[in-house]
């Protein structure tokens, strides 16, 4: 196949479908229903477009254009490249639905149940369209926007899974005594946060498995869309809790976007250290943890120590462990502090030693080996199809890498790899993993030993805060200084995908402005909703024990799973 | 069968190299400390400067711009305020600001709060800011709702407010008897006028 290419993409689907500009540079076509599916798979099959990131929607109903309502938005880019295409599709209002490409990608089944549960656009020939974010019960759809943000409603019946269950089982119900149902979750030690699955088990073997998700869901995206652009930086920091200072740099990047706006360099390097050690952190935790699940406990604490004095570095710099909210639209909250770097150099110094500890404890253990070798194991092509970014879909051979294929904040500038696997199995991310903590320090060192100075916040009155001896000055300078406080920051209105190589994988924020101060949409691309969406196919047919070990090298993170 | 044998050894060799790494880590300095005894210092005084605890708000010099009511994504901040006769209050760096409201009530409800920062930095005088205090957790939420305003300082700022309203009323007063003296109308009006939008401005 020849690489991805837009260009003739374009030229070759000239006259049957419409490109929309836009005044973010993103390339957008817009599909009618009726071609929908063939553009896509035309973009999937012919121009390499393989990689289906996210499908959501966009209600029109306060926009100028609200006829129809509802804008179905698929965003695609090439499993290994740089070109990413919007497809949008308006479904007719009578009617309020599209056929489904879940069976084009297996990504679109989770995605599109979830443009169902939150806007109420019906797929025809779903396998299976019901809610997944929201409890069963609830009635209408939170994220249009006429749906009040304080309405509360009384849901008490959990969801008992047998409509999916029964669906897989298929025949009598008389027939199954062989098998035993369990529900592992949503609270349960091994499952890493309130994930729920229940499991068709015979013996030990998992015949089926059904996930839940949703326990943790708690409007994100509505909440976003309350307040001003700033306010929604403390909520990002909920996303994936691990490595909280991604989901900050992810958001602010795309509104910095959408304003235009470069970090200056001093501001983009901090940010550069930062994720590489948000990254080192995520790692450090979804190894550790998975090595818990397969019952070798001392390795966690090894690591958990490194990721203490990594905590204590980003705690002096910000002032919080857990929730950073340190990047802001435009720059950062503070300079680095005094100390940073000596503290940097201490995480630089001893993690190496904590890895090879853990490498020396399990690289050759032959009960960890029987336990994670050939485990859980996804080929590539399933692995892209489902959706996988990041290291599980690296751990499969792909090259998959935001910060190799479409560098930003310098990322070429650093002697650096991507590490990628063979098997794709659970062995193999976790080792991918541990890697890519090596590969990180390597561009943290680099990256302080080139920290350029200057200041860390852009010199744009529209985003950055005047200074405070000046807010006493000058008239202009404290009306600025109120403006942004008061009314926030405004990016030009329009639609706008942004997104960065978080720990997990590729971490996307869809925002649409409408010009005012307020977000009118921020959509979340989380890595591991769409990891988790293949599920079922990693552990049916292993044994209930794989299913741990499994769960815990995907590292499922239900804030930013459930938002 | 060499295989066989290799993974007998390996695994025998492994236990060792684990057992080894463990017993290494006998020796080293314990990166926990007891928590909350048995530490030399308060943890609150060891804690980095930057750090974001509870909040306090030093009314001396709140301005009342309520900015930071309007930065918190999550309105756990209640502002009350009356106009007062103008002053000035010495904020950030100790410069000099003027100020023409002051707070009758400024609450925080630190059960909502999230500690993310967001109202300390658009604070122009300093008022608001954080402390090293984290050990909130109490059997009585209404002990993590901070009521700045003591009821004493409230009677005080409002009696500030009727000297204002008093002010004003002289004020206008004093306007109208000048507008009904027609050659003095022009001269008293514009400064009036001129000091009115300047403090429309810093609301």
């Amino acid at each position: 196949m020849s690489p991805p290419s837009l260009d003739r993409f374009r030229s070759r689907l000239a006259g049957t479908i419409r490109e929309e500009p836009n005044p973010f540079g993103d390339a957008v076509f817009r599909a009618e229903p009726s071609d929908l599916r063939d553009v896509l798979r035309s973009l999937r099959d012919e121009h390499g477009f393989d990689l289906l990131l996210d499908v959501t929607a966009v209600d029109h109903l306060e926009l100028p254009d609200s006829k129809p309502r509802f804008d179905v938005v698929y965003i695609l880019r090439p499993s290994v490249g740089s070109e990413r295409v919007r497809v949008q599709c308006r479904p007719p209002d009578e009617d309020l639905s599209l056929e489904t490409v879940s069976d084009l990608w297996k990504a679109a089944n989770w995605a599109e149940r979830e443009v169902y549960d939150q806007y109420g656009v019906r797929f025809r020939n779903h396998p299976n369209l019901k809610r997944i974010l929201n409890h069963k019960d609830f009635v209408g759809h939170p994220l249009r926007k006429d749906y009040d943000i304080k309405k509360q409603q009384w849901l008490s019946e959990p969801d008992d899974l047998m409509d999916e269950m029964r669906k897989l089982r298929g025949g009598a119900e008389g027939e199954e005594s062989e098998s035993v149902l369990l529900n592992i979750g949503p609270s349960h030690p091994a499952m890493h946060g309130a994930l729920r699955a229940l499991v068709d088990l015979e013996g030990e073997t998992v015949r089926h498995t059904v996930p839940e998700i949703g326990y943790l869901h708690r409007g994100f995206e509505k909440s976003a869309e309350k307040g001003t652009y700033t306010h929604v930086i403390p909520f990002t920091d909920r996303l994936n809790y691990c490595s909280s200072v991604m989901n900050n740099v992810g958001y602010c990047r795309t509104i910095e976007k959408m304003l235009g706006i470069e970090p200056t360099p001093r501001a983009q390097t901090i940010r550069v250290v930062l994720l590489e050690l948000g990254r080192i952190m995520d790692h450090l935790v979804s190894v550790a943890a998975n090595l818990v699940d397969v019952g070798a406990l001392t390795n966690y604490w090894y690591l958990f120590n490194e990721r203490e004095r990594i905590y204590d570095v980003i705690e002096a710099l910000c002032g919080a462990r857990l929730t950073h909210c340190y990047v802001r639209i435009g720059g950062l909250a503070h300079d680095l502090h005094a100390g940073f770097e000596e503290g940097v150099e201490g995480i630089l110094r001893e993690l190496p030693k904590a890895l090879a500890d853990v490498e020396r404890l399990v690289a050759r253990n032959r009960i960890f080996l029987d336990r994670v070798v050939g485990v859980g194991a996804i080929t590539a092509e399933e692995a892209i199809s489902h959706g996988f970014t990041g290291p599980c879909l690296r751990a499969c051979g792909v090259p998959n890498d935001l910060r190799k294929d479409e560098p930003y904040y310098g990322y070429d500038g650093y002697d650096w790899n991507v590490i990628v696997g063979t098997r794709g199995d659970t062995y193999d991310r976790i080792w991918v993993r541990m890697e890519e903590m090596r590969e990180s320090m390597r561009i943290v060192a680099q990256a302080m030993k080139k920290m350029p100075g200057g200041p860390v916040d852009v010199d744009d009155k529209r985003v950055s805060l005047p200074p405070k001896t000046e807010v006493y000055g000058n008239i202009e300078a404290l009306m600025n200084h109120f403006m942004i406080i008061m009314e926030g920051i405004k990016p030009p209105a329009g639609e706008c995908y942004g997104s960065i190589e978080a720990a997990n994988g590729e971490l996307g924020f869809f925002v649409v402005s409408d010009g005012t101060g307020k977000p009118y949409k921020v959509k979340v691309r989380p890595p591991c909703f769409y990891v988790f969406s293949a599920f079922p196919r990693l552990t049916e047919g292993g044994m209930i024990q794989d299913l741990i070990a499994t769960l815990g090298s995907l590292n499922i993170i239900a804030g930013e799973l459930d938002r | 069968m060499i295989a066989y044998v290799r993974n007998i050894q390996d695994a025998c060799a492994s236990i060792f190299d684990g057992m080894a790494v463990t017993f290494s880590h006998l020796f080293r300095r314990p990166i926990t400390v007891q928590y909350p005894d048995r530490i030399p210092r308060r943890i609150q005084e060891t804690l980095p400067d930057r750090t974001r605890g509870h909040l306090e708000v030093d009314l001396d010099i709140c301005i009342s711009c309520r900015a930071c009511e309007k930065a918190c994504p999550i309105e756990c901040i209640v502002i009350e305020d009356v106009r007062i006769p103008k002053d000035s209050v010495a904020g950030v760096d100790g410069k000099e600001t003027a100020r023409v409201k002051e707070p009758t009530r400024f609450d925080i409800n630190l059960y909502k709060c999230m500690y993310c920062g967001l109202c300390v930095e658009p604070c122009p005088t300093g008022a608001i800011r954080f402390t090293k205090e984290f050990e909130g957790a109490t059997d009585d939420l209404s002990r993590l709702h901070l009521r700045f305003v003591t009821p004493e300082r409230r009677e005080v700022v409002l009696r500030k407010g009727e000297g204002y309203e008093r002010e004003q009323a002289e004020k206008a007063r004093k306007k109208a008897e000048a507008a009904a003296k027609p050659e003095g109308g022009k001269q008293v009006d514009p400064p009036a006028a001129g000091e009115e939008s300047k403090e429309g401005d810093k609301e």
